[in-house]
């Protein structure tokens, strides 16, 4: 949770929480708070979801503002809404929780304008697997539906990165649907900035309720995400150490680059890995082997992952989306969350927690980082 | 291939030196005839927070068995800023070396300033020896890096 906001409106369920959330969004669309939604929508093979721009208001009959998959990230589709700037074109985008931190950061790198953009986001369950989603749709559609209306959420069913997540609620939003710790069948309905109190403004809805009972049961939840989290590191924490583990857990890595295509925090235009850079040629992968007798293709695929780590992963919001794409099955997202968790508490920082915090690649301290001992200038190295 | 003796071990290091100190502290210690260890290959760079991850990273699993970075002490950077820059960058990737286990200890980085010729081969030297007591690239005895 980003800061614990202290007031939101009550609304009465209708339809279940989907149908509730829909409501909302025709009515704001009907009194012009957006000119467009985008929201996930169904396929017409219904085998999976897709980002859809809405603008009509039947069209979102068809909508799920909470999809069981993500098979885009949220903060990919809103790159390719805004890579070009805001516009004149007021949207709100419904997303879980970790679309909105990915989209956070993205707008720090430059990828994603929010400034006509309003993030709508609720108290996420998680998420199913896609390869079990593709394979049995309705089933995976009845589960997701029980686990949703479930009074405590069970998350056996859901990816193992939504296991382990601890920032499923109250993400830095402009409005929040507290789905969590309702009552007599009403959600909370929470501002979260300027902008979202506005738009409750313009609809009329009053929010002046307490919100204690909701705060408990995320506080609770995020205690066991926290513990299942800690449990689940020390599992990932043999699998990655060393250099004989490292090769044993990307042994099955086909260097198909799709954990890097599918990230949203991989926005290069141009990923060095795959660039005429990183192609050496027959001469020098000769060269190569010299010492170490032969040589694996694809090359560098240890490499591959090593870089990525070093260079997204103090903006890892922790998704999923790379363990999805992944053909061979690595836990990705697992091993990727767990060296994010160690990077970016160096920098004391958190992905997408606010967008007041800057990049720690973009600005420094002068005295900072000391701890490195080599960086002291010793004193009898000095001239 | 195979076992090398540590005792006959030659480390292969690469040295990214700032073109505006270290380098020029290169130049001292060698004009200075101080002993440096024939260990280190320099690549110059114009700045030390020239050096992206993935440069680092090839030079690694390329086989390299050291590799030191070194530029101008902080404050003192050619470019107002760029040090400091490095030394946020160095400090993400030994972070993601040392949760890996991939001998964090085989990257360095040092602020040896233009006039430094005598610290910089006292660098030079201790890192040859740390690397030379630390052993071989383990990589270099894998085929599949």
């Amino acid at each position: 949770m980003n800061i614990v906001p202290n007031r939101g409106a009550k609304i009465s369920v209708k339809n279940g929480f989907r149908g509730t959330i829909l409501e909302f969004l025709r009515n704001s669309l009907e009194k012009g708070c957006f000119d467009g939604i985008l929201i996930p929508m169904r396929v017409p093979a219904d085998d999976s979801y897709a980002w859809v721009l809405v603008r009509d208001k039947p069209f979102l009959d068809n909508a799920n503002p909470i999809a069981p998959i993500v098979s885009v990230q949220g903060a990919k589709a809103l790159t390719s809404l805004t890579r070009k700037g805001g516009g004149n074109f007021n949207v709100a985008a419904i997303m879980k929780p970790c679309d909105i931190r990915a989209s956070i950061e993205l707008s720090k790198l430059k990828q994603v304008n929010l400034e006509k953009i309003t993030l709508i986001s609720y108290d996420c369950p998680g998420t199913l697997e896609m390869s079990n989603y593709i394979e049995n749709p309705e089933e995976s559609e009845k589960i997701f539906g029980s686990l949703l209306d479930g009074d405590v959420w069970d998350d056996k069913f859901t990816k193992p990165i939504c296991q382990i997540c601890d920032n499923f609620s109250f993400p830095a939003c402009d409005l929040h649907f507290a789905l969590l710790g309702t009552e007599n069948g009403s959600i909370y309905l929470i501002p979260g900035t300027e902008k979202g109190e506005n738009i409750l403004d313009d609809l009329g809805i009053e929010y002046s309720e307490d919100l204690s009972n909701w705060e408990k049961k995320v506080i609770e939840l995020i205690k066991k995400k926290e513990k299942q989290k800690a449990e689940k590191f020390e599992l990932v924490k043999p699998t990655v150490e060393g250099f004989d583990n490292l090769l044993k857990t990307f042994a099955n890595c086909i260097g198909c680059h799709n954990c890097q295509s599918a990230c949203p925090i991989c926005y290069c235009r141009q990923c060095y890995f795959d660039s005429e850079v990183s192609k050496p040629n027959s001469d020098f992968i000769l060269l190569r082997t010299s010492k170490r007798g032969g040589i694996s293709f694809p090359l560098d695929r240890i490499m591959f992952h090593t870089g990525r780590m070093s260079h997204m992963s103090l903006s890892c919001v922790s998704c999923g989306v790379c363990t999805d794409a992944c053909p061979v099955s690595i836990p990705v997202a697992d091993i990727f969350s767990y060296v994010a968790d160690k990077t970016q508490r160096t920098f004391e920082y958190k992905a997408g927690n606010s967008t007041e915090e800057p990049l720690p690649m973009r600005e420094y301290r002068f005295d900072e980082l000391l701890e490195i001992k080599e960086l002291v200038k010793d004193a009898d190295g000095q001239d | 291939m195979g076992e090398v003796k540590i005792n006959n071990f030659k480390p292969k290091i690469v040295g990214y030196l700032c073109n505006w100190c270290t380098y020029a502290a290169a130049d001292l210690a060698g004009a200075s005839r101080l002993d440096i260890k024939p260990s280190i290959n320099v690549i110059r760079v114009m700045c030390s927070s020239r050096i992206d991850q993935n440069l680092i990273l090839t030079t690694f699993f390329g086989g390299a068995d050291g590799i030191l970075i070194a530029g101008c002490h902080p404050g003192d950077c050619h470019y107002d800023k760029g040090n400091y820059y490095a030394r946020r960058r160095y400090a993400l990737l030994k972070k993601v070396l040392e949760t890996l286990k991939l001998d964090p200890e085989r990257l360095q980085l040092s602020w040896i300033s233009a006039a430094e010729g005598k610290r910089y081969a006292t660098v030079v030297n201790e890192f040859t020896e740390r690397i030379r007591k630390l052993g071989p690239n383990p990589i270099n005895n894998n085929s599949y890096f």
